[in-house]
């Protein structure tokens, strides 16, 4: 008889297949001869319920037996993951032995998996200052959330996410960077959506979070368009950087081209993330080095050039040079910024120049870091673009304490005199953390 | 103003309670002095064709600051867990930043987008060898003792771990 020269363990193998390709005829006839009596009679179907499901459990006990026995006629237990994927995957020893414990599967998408990766930023500020109008209050920093993806080797993703809160106390959120970044070597980088415009150094060594800050906020030169800064810090297009070959000096370039800055109506959203309003771009090219031999030292320039399109005016040319100097190192700074702001209405031969400045000086001692800030800028009362800045300078000094690796709170008295103003004196306390 | 003293008082009183709060110092680990006498050696995948690097090279890969080896593949930069004397070496001889320096380094890289992406962190020698040479663009360090044939060792400035005046020790040179 031909079952006799079968192995045992191959004999039920065979049974079981066998089984399992009647079973679900089986089922199937179950199924319809369900079906035809219900429709021939209103019998209840609870028996055939509870056949079927004993038939399913059936069923799944043969599937288990049928592979553990095909696994035992193969000798291995549990193939290990292939060189392949452990050179793709591994971040850690753990993993890769958590790896080698998983069963062999044919290989597909992981959806409880996730690329990203996430970092938040807030601070919530007390602040008060004799300014007519203005009253002590708590307020709501920015809730930011930073999220990076490493898409491939070669391609990244970055987004900051900020919750904030208006002046009518109403909580908004806005995407303030969306980038994909495309970085095939060191010299060539190219960044796609939207950035912060590489105009100085403060604004895009900072973004969104005041945590990184020594200070309680930015030098109002570098306020945020929604603040009322004068600086086209956001924009929407694409952004080139790299390094330059240049040995020790250390030199980089920064080359942008986007929407630039709205201004038909004050009351437009500042950047122009969907729609340009006029067909000529923004363009800024800046370059800055860091040279070996002088740690932390980081000095460059830039130049920003965009058409301005105020409605019911002539078109405004808009040139914004910039210099830096800073020294930067994990226990002192000295930040150094100038720039001037140039509108030129087309057809006039007047231009308007805005100059500012600041320089911050900060040296840490323990965990408290004692620091200083003078800020200067100087806008004419008929500037075409921003009227109401004006001037504003003055000195503000304050102490941030490092409560922990991930926790600051900051004190900081300011003094700004303004034109034909009385000068306001604000203090604050924050406490800024990451997250 | 009114609201100045209020506003100070209660930044001594939130130092004062911050303080107070029981917690793990942060500032110095960085520096805890290491007993090996050991030099780090810096290692490659044995397919990458960098020989050697110049000490200055070596801390910009170490800070993130170059992301890119000459052949366009992404630098991996594979690390120890904070607490390891080689972790500990590499903070002091190469980065010169203390454990909370370096992390804020690279959480500020990160954020600026200047760092593309953060080191691999693995625990053992073992896993540093094995993730280095699994990955073409790895590189990390173990101790001398624990290199094998699976690694490249690079020179540093054209000197490896067992030549005199080799950079990369696991103690603290003595200040000159």
């Amino acid at each position: 008889m031909k079952s006799c020269i079968v192995p045992p363990n191959r004999a039920t193998l065979n049974v079981t297949s066998l089984m399992l390709k009647v079973l679900p005829i089986l089922l199937g006839i179950l199924l319809s001869a369900r079906v035809a009596r219900a429709q021939q009679t209103a019998d209840p179907a609870d028996q055939d319920k509870q056949t079927i499901r004993v038939l399913l459990q059936r069923v799944e006990q043969l599937e288990a037996r049928v592979t553990q026995l095909e696994a035992a006629r193969q000798g291995v237990p549990a193939p290990a993951p292939t060189q392949v994927s452990q050179q793709a995957t591994t971040p850690s020893e753990a993993e890769t032995e958590a790896q080698a414990e998983q069963p062999s599967e044919p290989e597909r998408m992981d959806l409880s998996k996730t690329l990203l990766r996430m970092r938040g930023f807030g601070d919530i500020t007390l602040h008060g200052d004799n300014n007519k109008g203005d009253t002590t209050s708590f307020s709501l920093g920015q809730l930011n959330l930073f999220v990076t993806s490493d898409v491939s080797e070669k391609f990244k993703f970055l987004t900051e996410i900020v919750f904030e809160a208006g002046s009518d106390n109403a909580v908004g959120v806005d995407v303030e960077r969306m980038l994909l970044q495309y970085s095939p070597n060191d010299y060539f980088n190219l960044a796609v959506g939207r950035y912060h415009t590489a105009i100085g150094y403060y604004n895009t060594a900072y973004h969104h979070s005041t945590w990184f800050q020594t200070t309680t906020g930015r030098p109002f030169l570098f306020d945020f368009e929604d603040k009322g800064g004068p600086l086209p810090v956001h924009n929407v297009g694409v952004s080139a950087s790299g390094l330059i070959p240049s040995g020790r000096l250390g030199l980089h370039y920064v080359a942008e081209v986007g929407n630039g800055r709205a201004s038909r109506s004050p009351a437009s959203e500042p950047v122009q993330n969907l729609v340009d309003e006029n067909n000529h771009k923004a363009f800024n090219l800046a370059f800055f080095a860091r040279p070996e031999s002088v740690r932390g030292l980081q000095a460059g320039f830039s130049v920003y050039r965009d058409v301005l399109a105020p409605a019911n005016s002539p078109r405004i040319g808009e040139t914004i040079l910039a210099a830096h100097a800073v020294l930067v190192r994990p226990k002192f700074e000295w930040l150094n910024e100038a720039l001037v702001i140039r509108h030129a209405p087309f057809g006039l031969s007047h231009a308007f120049e805005t100059p500012g400045f600041y320089t911050q000086l900060s040296k840490q001692f323990g965990s408290y870091r004692p620091y200083f800030r003078y800020q200067y800028m100087n806008e004419s009362d008929a500037e075409p673009v921003f009227p109401n800045i004006g001037l504003r300078h003055g000195p503000s000094v304050g102490l941030r304490y490092d409560a922990s690796e991930s926790v600051a709170v900051k004190l900081q008295y300011d003094y700004t005199q303004l034109r034909r103003q009385e000068a306001i004196h604000g203090l604050a306390l924050q406490v800024g953390f990451t997250f | 103003m009114q609201f100045g003293p209020r506003v100070l008082v209660m930044f001594v009183a939130a130092v004062l309670l911050l303080k107070a709060a029981p917690g793990r110092s942060f500032g110095g680990a960085g520096y805890a002095q290491t007993t090996s006498g050991q030099s780090l050696a810096i290692i490659v995948n044995q397919s990458n064709p960098v020989e050697n690097l110049s000490f200055t090279e070596l801390r910009r890969i170490f800070l993130g600051e170059r992301s890119h080896w000459p052949n366009g593949r992404r630098i991996t930069l594979v690390i120890m867990p904070p607490g390891e004397p080689e972790r500990d070496a590499i903070l002091r001889e190469v980065c010169r930043m203390n454990e909370k320096d370096y992390n804020n380094h690279f959480l500020h890289g990160l954020f600026t987008g200047e760092v593309f992406a953060s080191p691999k962190t693995l625990s053992t020698p073992v896993g540093v060898r094995k993730f280095v040479f699994n990955v073409p663009g790895a590189i990390g360090y173990v101790r001398t003792a624990d290199v094998d044939d699976s690694v490249k060792v690079l020179r540093i400035d054209g000197l490896l771990p067992s030549d005199k005046d080799y950079k990369v020790q696991m103690q603290a040179r003595p200040a000159k």
